[in-house]
């Protein structure tokens, strides 16, 4: 879905562009997507699986409170306790926002 | 292999660099065209990001094998816990679900001025046009200080595969009281816990299979343990007391891989039964031809990967070395790779579209270490682009900075972190293969 709208735009550029203007590659990477995608590595390409939970597509609010619980508290219960240490809280609120606009059912 | 020499690579830096100053549209009517060498976690994840992310970019995959066999979980089939199978993966998704060209076939030369890469296939030698290299060929070994190496005799199954085979083999036909000797190569080297976990999970087998007075020597180049140190010492003292020794600033001096000897500064041993010699590591030939620093890797750009001197040929995974705190060095690990790729996706269309780089950059490296057949501890570092400091605490330059490591909390090296090990290797499979 996602895809296909890239590439009506893509295509709707290219034509009115012509050849003579600088044609973008791709469209400009949408806002937290590449922190986003250091998700991937257990969660799947955009956080849809597979892996551990399903994170795409839960509410932005819901996810970025969950990062934080797990980024500040003080007894470490699981490995992403510590991943969610290496990201500013701008960075997890980024990382929230570009997940939550995923297709996926955030269960 | 072609040498590059300091007048190419001077060349190629002022022609890369106008080439690169007009977008490539202009410069062609052809889509732009990224060539991808090496089909590991860095490779193939890279090729998918290209084209998940980048529109009517053309990829070619160049790999030798049809298949890529992960390090990851390999010392588990070792062990005869797992086949090969697990491990073994394909591109067949990158190919029909991406549309990555897949060529197989070995770079064999590079013309960085001409951006030319010639490939060895088994139809002949190919030359591939590109806008962007991308290398990412894993590691390559350095041959012991003195003495005869045969890798057939004394595997280092650091590369998953016949090597692997080799040394589960070996393994299988220990007998009561024979000594299964590994060495630990000097940092940096591939999978910082991989060598204590083999070893640990080496000793759960001898023990298993009641191998009576069996045990496991660990020679260590390094002053300590060099990955999860609270989990390993406890495994060497505790879990696997009397199987496992330890021994540290154990420099390989010479080996002799036909009687199994090897002397180093701190012990020697002849006629192990087995001799899992793992050797120093490097880069890998065709990313070692673009200049390496002082331990064997090439120095890259932190944002982009990019090798100094060429404005359009980048490497990442375990060929690069990415600028870092000193003691806080970023991990050669398949988790790391992936990561590193995508942040190299993201840089060569950014690049592709004259778009600035991105400065807020993250990576990391996430791992499940398993110490029995039941039980499995974990790892985590993170990184973020910044300043990054020496020795002393002052700043050095630009990198990636280690915000934070940690290992799993002696509560956690349990059962439940033995069946996430899977999970994660499962989830990172597919977010690098399909």
């Amino acid at each position: 879905m996602l895809r296909e709208k890239f590439a009506l735009r893509h295509l709707i550029l290219s034509a009115a562009c012509g050849l003579l203007a600088a044609q973008p590659v791709c469209a400009a990477p949408p806002a937290g997507r590449l922190l986003a995608a250091q998700s991937g590595q257990c969660h799947g390409a955009n956080g849809n699986g597979p892996g551990f939970e399903n994170i795409a597509g839960e509410s932005a609010g819901e996810l970025y409170h969950e990062l934080l619980e797990m980024k500040y508290r003080t007894r470490i219960e699981n490995i992403m306790d510590r991943q969610a240490r290496g990201y500013s809280d701008a960075q997890l609120l980024s990382i929230a926002k570009y997940l939550a606009r995923q297709p996926g059912s955030g269960d | 292999m072609q040498h590059i020499s300091r007048r190419t690579f001077l060349k190629s830096t002022g022609m890369a660099l106008t080439a690169l100053a007009l977008p490539p549209t202009l410069r062609a009517a052809v889509a732009p065209r990224v060539v991808v060498v090496g089909g590991g976690f860095g490779g193939a994840t890279v090729a998918k990001y290209l084209r998940l992310w980048g529109g009517n970019v053309q990829v070619t995959l160049v790999e030798p094998n049809a298949q890529h066999i992960a390090c990851i979980l390999s010392n588990l089939v070792v062990t005869g816990t797992l086949p090969m199978s697990r491990i073994t993966l394909d591109y067949a998704a990158l190919k029909t679900g991406y549309g990555v060209k897949v060529l197989q076939g070995r770079a064999s030369a590079l013309d960085p001025a001409g951006n030319r890469l010639t490939v060895t296939t088994a139809a002949g030698h190919r030359t591939l046009q590109y806008d962007h290299l991308v290398l990412a060929p894993g590691v390559d070994f350095a041959p012991p200080p003195a003495g005869k190496w045969n890798q057939n005799q004394t595997p280092h199954a650091w590369q998953a595969g016949a090597q692997t085979t080799l040394l589960k083999n070996q393994l299988a036909a220990m007998r009561n009281n024979d000594q299964f000797v590994m060495t630990v190569p000097k940092a940096p080297y591939r999978c910082p816990p991989g060598p204590y976990e083999r070893a640990c999970v080496v000793a759960d087998y001898l023990k298993r299979t009641k191998r009576r007075g069996a045990t496991v020597v660990v020679l260590d180049a390094n002053p300590d343990i060099q990955a999860e140190p609270m989990a390993f010492n406890h495994a060497f003292n505790v879990t696997h007391a009397g199987v496992i020794v330890y021994v540290p600033h154990a420099e390989v001096q010479s080996l002799d891989s036909a009687t199994h000897s090897i002397v180093t500064s701190a012990m020697s041993v002849s006629h192990a039964k087995v001799l899992n010699y793992i050797p120093t590591h490097r880069a890998a030939g065709i990313a070692a031809a673009l200049g390496v620093n002082p331990s064997g890797f090439v120095p890259v750009h932190p944002l982009s990967y990019v090798v100094a001197g060429h404005a359009n040929v980048h490497v990442i995974g375990d060929s690069c070395a990415v600028p870092a705190s000193d003691g806080k060095a970023v991990p050669k690990s398949g988790h790391m790779a992936n990561a590193e790729a995508k942040v190299c996706a993201d840089a060569i269309l950014r690049t592709l579209n004259g778009d600035a780089l991105d400065t807020n950059i993250a990576t990391s490296s996430a791992c499940y270490s398993p110490i029995t057949s039941k039980t499995a501890s974990w790892l985590s570092a993170n990184f973020v682009y910044g300043d990054i400091f020496d020795a002393k605490g002052a700043v050095k330059g630009k990198g990636m900075r280690r915000v934070d490591l940690g290992e799993a909390p002696a509560s956690q090296i349990n059962r439940d972190s033995y069946k996430d090990m899977f999970t994660w290797a499962d989830s990172l499979f597919a977010d690098s293969f399909i």
